[in-house]
């Protein structure tokens, strides 16, 4: 009680060092050298499947508190020590709590633990020693044209476990500890406003978080069922399945380092830059051991290893405004990703599987074009601009193999046509297709007094399977505190059953398993 | 000690989603029809205005206050009259100054090009700054419009400072409806002989601007490059923190509201267009009462709270300059600018809505002579503090803030500029305003 006390009067100070320490706001100051800002926000998510009954799958809320000190200025720290060439410098700390009170509301939750978080997500020192800078610490660090899909924007891996991808990314980034320098160049031979930056990450080796309880509302479970397989059938015997998942992931050491770097810079207008990453798959491949594994009477032992193969990462992106023809910013990225990791189907020939682990790594190409365009549509509003912004993107193995998978399912086990109660198998009847795309459209405006009601247009759609996300959003901002957001999540697909590669309507938007969403979002603002 | 009328009004606002339909709020927003204009804001009665005399103007003495009583005799004369509606107001307060004059640095005029001319789209070509490129302006010269403009554009001040703002939108009867807080930097590139720095002399000026509230645009920062050669369009690029990278962005669309403001790109400082898209014509010149010199950001009074209250005007020659859009799909029909005869810089502005030759929307321009900081004490901004002791010797005007209002809405947009110049070294610069530096910031 006394600590709980204590923390209550700790919060009760900060907020009213904040709210009293000056006039101003947004960014507090709260002394000339120390700076303050942040947010609470409480989000709602109603899951309604088929428009029908509304579940409550989401009650978040998030407190985050955001430091910056200017501890050198003008080459003098803390007001006394002459720091010669370094000019600058500060230190960053955005801290972060988040608490998903769902889980203590609701019955069906039982067992579950609660989703919660508290950490100092990110730490860094800024320093300004021209023409170099550098920033040491906890940090996001994002490369690359794209929105939401992504190709160079690999350095931090994501947090998918909370909401899928449907937060914003530099909220489910996960911060990694790196050095991230740039020498500024400016012009040299036929380049302008020229840099070159490098990013070192020693040790730290995070993977994307995905959550894979079923119980869980945002559960990846692929195409199938929201179980785990428990069976596998083998002849036509029906046995238990323990598996044991080894978790190969790089250790902490230097020589499992990540780094990278990129020459950015305008040749004539083109604003582009080429970019290398030495990094590892934040998305694990399973090499199955299958020397390791036993049949008893009754259960199949057998053993998977998640190993994270090193990648190489090699790109190139441009953006070009166009100013007289089409009035838009034309974007590219095009990577080519060399160690991606792919399943490989079981009894696959030695050419393709000369391991029999059903595991390989693979040679990806990425080319993404992108039209970015402020556009009158005065019927809809005759005073602001829609920002219309377009992706289009394809994928493609370079090399490729039929016996290649995709996202395997669990589906019920069946013996001699019967459906045996309780008992779940794998299956993976999913070949990917060596070229993939999906295409995105974004339109977003504003309304009312000081544009304070901003409405957001958002259409992601996978043309071979069909299948498709949208976003209906509006935001209000009451005052210069309180923000409300409204939004619906639509899950959808236009004929057939094919599984595409991204995650949207295909996979999401499945019968009685669509993730339709209505998201209620309050957020208090300093 | 009272509230502040803003205050008030902001804790007397009802919140919709407790007063009835959400979708009756958002329609009525969205779709209400535009406020009836007063008959007086026409184009055409703005143009008789401007050819009228105003032959009390000399009857002003240093130190007098107008009110509402001189409207008549001082006021209408002296303000243009599609403002008014909004500068004329029960309990106003103008402090006339003399009028001054303020000489421009004592380098301008020295080391400049003189081999630049217009070319037949009204463009000037090869100039680079250092000096006004045409320091006289003759009535009968048909060039006499897009002479004056140029010299606006290029006039000593413009850039070369730290400037934190605050700007506010008010709905009528004061209503604040959000409230910006931001700082700029800028800095010119060329002048004259030679360029800020070295190897850069194709740029004209380089600026940045970062919110610092609200929160959800804190640490939004923009990064904009101009070019000598007034064909070619600007360079821009924006950080946004929730994307933590730049994003390249078009600058030829300059005719939409932005940021919920009430002026377009091309409002800025009177005109900021292109002028090689509009035509132009010499009104000749017109006394009118101008925030020149004020003593301080002045603070905002009349019904809605929206222009300069108790501030210092002076009595000012100024150009009136004609811009008439040339492309059908432009707002405009008109635009009218009243430019300083000595120091060009901008006092008021009105555009005319192409449907109906009415105001749709005006500027205009608090300005303070550099070198007042000698006797008069410098307003620091809410968030930061400045010595603007270092503007002295400076000799030139800077931008203390600006009303602008859309007519139509009717709404305005406020703001207070607290600028303190700044030399920046040509190694700073290339680093400061590079690329770079947009790569990542404050998160």
């Amino acid at each position: 009680m006394i600590r709980q006390q204590k923390q209550v009067a700790l919060a009760g100070l900060l907020l009213g060092t904040i709210f009293f320490a000056s006039s101003s706001w947004g960014i507090v100051n709260i002394t000339d050298d120390l700076e303050l800002e942040g947010f609470v926000n409480a989000k709602n998510v109603v899951r309604a499947t088929n428009f029908s009954n509304g579940d409550l799958i989401m009650q978040r809320n998030t407190a985050q508190l955001e430091g910056k000190y200017y501890f050198l200025r003008d080459s003098k720290a803390f007001g006394r020590f002459l720091t010669g060439r370094l000019e600058e410098a500060t230190l960053t700390v955005i801290g972060r709590s988040i608490y998903d009170s769902v889980y203590d509301l609701r019955d069906s939750y039982d067992g579950l633990e609660g989703k919660s978080e508290s950490k100092i997500r990110e730490v860094f020192v800024d320093m300004v020693l021209p023409p170099f800078t550098l920033r040491l610490g906890r940090q996001q660090v994002v490369w690359g044209e794209t929105d939401n899909f992504r190709a160079l924007d690999v350095i931090n891996p994501l947090d998918l476990s909370w909401h899928w991808s449907q937060e914003p990314w530099e909220d489910i980034r996960i911060p990694l500890w790196m050095a991230r320098g740039i020498v500024d160049i400016g012009k040299i031979g036929p380049f302008e406003e020229s840099f070159v930056e490098a990013v070192w990450v020693p040790n730290d080796f995070e993977s994307n978080l995905v959550e894979t309880d079923p119980r869980y509302p945002w559960a990846f479970y692929g195409a199938g069922l929201p179980e785990v397989a428990n069976s596998v059938i083998i002849g036509d015997q029906l046995y238990d399945l323990d598996v044991t998942v080894r978790d190969q992931r790089p250790r902490r050491e230097l020589e499992n380092g990540q780094g990278g770097f990129r020459f950015k810079a305008i040749w004539g207008d083109i604003d582009f830059s080429l970019n290398y990453y030495y990094g590892f798959s934040a998305t694990p491949g399973v090499k199955v051991r299958s020397e390791l594994a036993e049949l008893d009477i009754d259960t199949l032992h057998t053993a998977v290893d998640l190993v994270y193969p090193r990648t190489h990462v090699v790109g190139l992106t441009a953006n070009f405004s166009e100013e007289k023809y089409t009035q838009s910013v034309i974007r590219l990225e095009t990577t080519v990703t060399k160690g991606i990791p792919v399943a490989i189907e079981p009894g696959a020939p030695l050419g393709i599987d000369p391991e029999q682990d059903q595991f390989d790594t693979v040679s990806q190409m990425v080319v993404m074009l992108g039209l970015d365009r402020p556009t009158w549509i005065r019927p809809l509003n005759k005073l602001r601009t829609f920002f219309i912004s377009t992706q289009f993107f394809w994928r493609r193995y370079l090399d490729y193999s039929s016996h290649y998978q995709g996202v395997s399912s669990v589906v019920p086990a069946t013996i001699g046509g019967a459906t045996v109660r309780d008992r779940f198998v794998s299956v993976n009847n999913n070949t990917p297709d060596r070229d993939e795309f999906v295409i995105t459209f974004a339109a977003s405006t504003s309304y009312g007094r000081a544009g304070r009601w901003k409405p957001t247009f958002v259409l992601a759609y996978d043309p071979r399977s069909t299948g498709a996300f949208n976003r209906l959003s509006l935001e209000y901002l009451w005052s210069k505190h309180l923000i409300f957001n409204v939004q619906q999540n639509l899950y959808w697909r236009a004929s057939g059953d094919e599984q595409g590669p991204w995650s949207i309507g295909d996979m999401f938007g499945r019968g009685s398993h669509r993730r339709n969403e209505t998201v209620f979002n309050l957020t208090f603002q300093f | 000690m009272g509230k502040s009328k803003s205050e008030v009004i902001w804790g007397r606002r009802c919140h919709p989603f407790f007063n009835g339909s959400i979708l009756v709020i958002v329609l009525s927003q969205c779709f209400s029809a535009p406020s009836q204009a007063s008959s007086d804001q026409s184009y055409e009665t703005l143009r008789q205005w401007i050819s009228a005399d105003s032959p009390n103007a000399n009857e002003l003495t240093p130190g007098q206050h107008l009110t509402e009583k001189d409207r008549e005799k001082y006021l209408e004369q002296l303000i243009p009259q599609s403002a008014w509606e909004y500068y004329i107001f029960a309990g106003m307060d103008m402090e006339i100054g003399a009028t001054g004059h303020y000489p421009a640095p004592q380098n301008w005029n020295q080391k400049s090009a003189t081999d630049y001319q217009l070319d037949e789209q009204g463009v000037l070509v090869g100039f680079t700054g250092g000096k006004f490129p045409f320091p006289e302006i003759k009535p009968d010269d048909p060039e006499a419009a897009q002479k004056a403009t140029w010299n606006m554009l290029w006039r000593p001040g413009t850039d070369n400072y730290d400037m934190p703002m605050v700007t506010w939108l008010r709905s009528e009867n004061g209503q604040l409806d959000r409230q910006m807080e931001f700082v700029g930097v800028s800095a010119t590139y060329a002048r004259g002989d030679h360029s800020l720095v070295p190897g850069y002399e194709e740029v004209k000026s380089k600026s940045i601007m970062e919110f610092r509230s609200p929160r959800d645009m804190a640490g939004t920062k923009s990064m904009t490059i101009t070019y000598v050669d007034h064909y070619k369009e600007n360079s821009g690029w924006m950080y946004m923190p929730a994307q933590r990278k730049p994003r390249r962005t078009l600058s030829s669309e300059r005719t939409g509201e932005s940021m919920g403001m009430d002026m377009i790109k091309e409002d800025a400082l009177g005109f900021s267009g292109k002028v090689y898209e509009n035509n132009w014509t010499y009104l000749g010149k017109r006394s009118v009462l101008a925030t020149v010199n004020v003593r301080d950001n002045p603070e905002f009074g009349g019904p809605h709270l929206w222009v300069p209250h108790k501030a210092r005007w002076e009595v000012r020659e100024s150009h009136v300059v004609l811009i008439e859009p040339k492309a059908d799909n432009h707002p405009y029909s008109y635009r009218i600018v009243f430019i300083d005869a000595e120091t060009y810089w901008t006092h008021w502005m009105f555009a005319f809505d192409r449907e109906d030759d009415r105001l749709l929307r005006m500027n205009q321009h608090f300005l303070k002579y550099s070198e007042s900081y000698a006797t008069e004490v410098a307003q620091q901004a809410p968030f930061v503090k400045q010595d603007y002791s270092k503007n002295l010797g400076y000799n030139v005007f800077l931008h203390l803030g600006e009303t602008d209002i859309n007519a139509k809405k009717p709404h305005a947009t406020l703001t207070h500029c607290y600028v303190k110049k700044r030399n920046f070294s040509a190694a700073r610069a290339k680093q400061f305003y590079s690329l770079r530096n947009m790569t990542s910031g404050r998160r």
